[in-house]
């Protein structure tokens, strides 16, 4: 029932690289992108990506399930923004719009140029996507923490971080042995009748023994660390991390892509690009 | 069985911090499994486990609350296939209601309403409304536009959450009580 993350990029290129990589590069593909309004710049950035996220060979099989949830999931947002900007569009005046024609009932405009943003909107959401994807399954579980550590972040944060990758799967486990004991007493969270707050009355006999039973469980583990002296000095980590020639180039492929696009933006190029063929639909 | 209970600075990091803020937000990202379609809906579905976070704030302090909320949300994007650093800033809008929880917690809001049951809900409820208003930043991160935000994102969260918090906090404190006075907490 629960699908935890895994570390499906084990052995290609981009698993192989040092686990600090797919993050920065995360992070800087971020902040590239949100500058960006211009749709062939974004769709160079995609295609990009797309050969990025190759260098991970994560098996499609293994996540089709989760690029359909965000696919479905990104393409209902930008419906929803495009039908409720009302004909707001970024830096345009209502009056610089070309109507294409209006929606029924809304009256909302939908204009050469609100289609162009919603085209561009969902490719920059897939551009994120693509990116994310190897941050989560391109770095083995253990490489994490000392990622984090390695990258300035508190060591006690970057430990937080481990050690809740190493409480998912028993936690995952305890969960499916609580679903099943709560049904074998004639429970089941997900059937009967009612509304939200009926539903939601309904996970409490879910949550509470297994929260409770999660937060007893950890003095065992609170102890184990106090015993080792946790806090009391700066910690180790048993990974050694350094950066290879690839992994240097990777990191400045990306610090270059960030600099182009930042100045690209100071000097107002990458503003929203209206598609040639909505305008001469929209008879401009 | 000790029953002295132990006071701490609110925002120290020991190693208990850690570990509740690990096991928070491991419950939080396993928890993203559960969760509900609002009946009479398109298959919009609301996580009752969101009520972790402000919980994990209230009992354990800020700092576990902001590490519940941030990185839970974040494993919980994951786990149900909308990817880790998708949406960022809401994780930070969860890591937010945890720690606005767990400062209200300590002041006096947490004891309106002369008994524990309302604290914790007014606590749960407003750390939500407060901490979601990140999500505003969609019309940075997105692109969306204020309407978009407001309606589509804060209020479609705000909504199902708020009922979660208010339902689920008071239940899961109530039932830590004991347990906290057992282990001298």
């Amino acid at each position: 029932m629960i699908s935890t993350p895994r570390y499906l990029g084990r052995g290609s290129w981009l698993g192989s690289r040092d686990p600090r990589v797919p993050i920065v590069v995360g992070v800087l593909a971020a902040v590239t992108v949100i500058q960006l309004w211009d749709f062939r710049i974004v769709a160079g950035l995609f295609v990009l990506a797309q050969l990025y996220y190759r260098t991970a060979r994560i098996p499609f099989r293994l996540v089709r399930r989760q690029w359909a949830f965000a696919i479905v999931f990104v393409s209902i947002l930008v419906l929803v923004n495009t039908i409720l900007t009302g004909g707001e569009i970024g830096d345009f005046d209502r009056s610089d719009l070309h109507p294409l024609f209006y929606l029924p009932l809304l009256g909302t405009p939908i204009s050469a140029e609100s289609l162009s943003y919603g085209a561009t909107q969902l490719l920059r959401f897939l551009t994120f996507i693509t990116i994310g994807f190897p941050v989560a399954y391109a770095i083995a579980p253990s490489d994490l923490g000392p990622a984090l550590a390695r990258l300035r972040i508190p060591e006690k944060f970057a430990f937080g971080v481990d050690l809740t990758y190493r409480f998912i799967p028993s936690l995952a486990g305890d969960l499916q042995e609580t679903i099943d004991a709560q049904r074998v007493r004639g429970f089941e969270w997900d059937k009967g009748k009612g509304g939200l707050i009926a539903r939601i009355k309904r996970t409490i006999p879910l949550m509470v023994p297994l929260t409770m039973n999660a937060i007893v469980g950890a003095e065992d583990t609170i102890d184990a660390m106090d015993l080792r002296g946790f806090g009391t000095g700066k910690r180790t980590w048993l990974r050694e991390l350094r950066y290879d020639r690839s992994d240097r180039a990777l990191l400045l492929v990306a610090v270059v892509i960030l600099a182009v696009i930042t100045a690209a933006s100071f000097a107002g190029l990458t503003r929203l690009w209206v598609f040639p063929p909505l305008l001469e639909l929209a008879g401009a | 069985m000790s029953s002295m209970s132990m006071s701490r600075p609110m925002w120290g990091v020991d190693s208990r911090v850690i570990v509740y803020a690990a096991i928070g937000a491991a419950l939080y990202g396993v928890l993203a499994a559960v969760s509900i379609v609002i009946p009479g809906s398109n298959n919009v579905a609301v996580r009752p486990a969101f009520a972790l976070v402000p919980f994990f704030g209230y009992a354990f302090g800020p700092v576990v609350g902001l590490f519940t909320g941030l990185v839970g949300n974040a494993i919980a994007d994951q786990i149900s296939g909308y990817g880790l650093v998708t949406a960022w800033n809401w994780s930070v809008a969860n890591g937010l209601v945890g720690l606005l929880a767990g400062v209200l917690a300590a002041g006096s809001l947490a004891k309106m309403g002369g008994n524990k049951i309302v604290g914790a809900a007014l606590v749960g409820a407003v750390s939500t409304a407060l901490g979601l208003l990140f999500v505003f930043s969609d019309i940075v991160v997105f692109g969306n536009d204020f309407n978009t935000a407001l309606t589509g994102s804060y209020m479609w969260a705000l909504v199902p959450d708020v009922i979660a918090a208010v339902i689920l906090v008071p239940v899961l404190s109530l039932a830590w009580e004991p347990l906290k006075e057992s282990l001298g907490r």
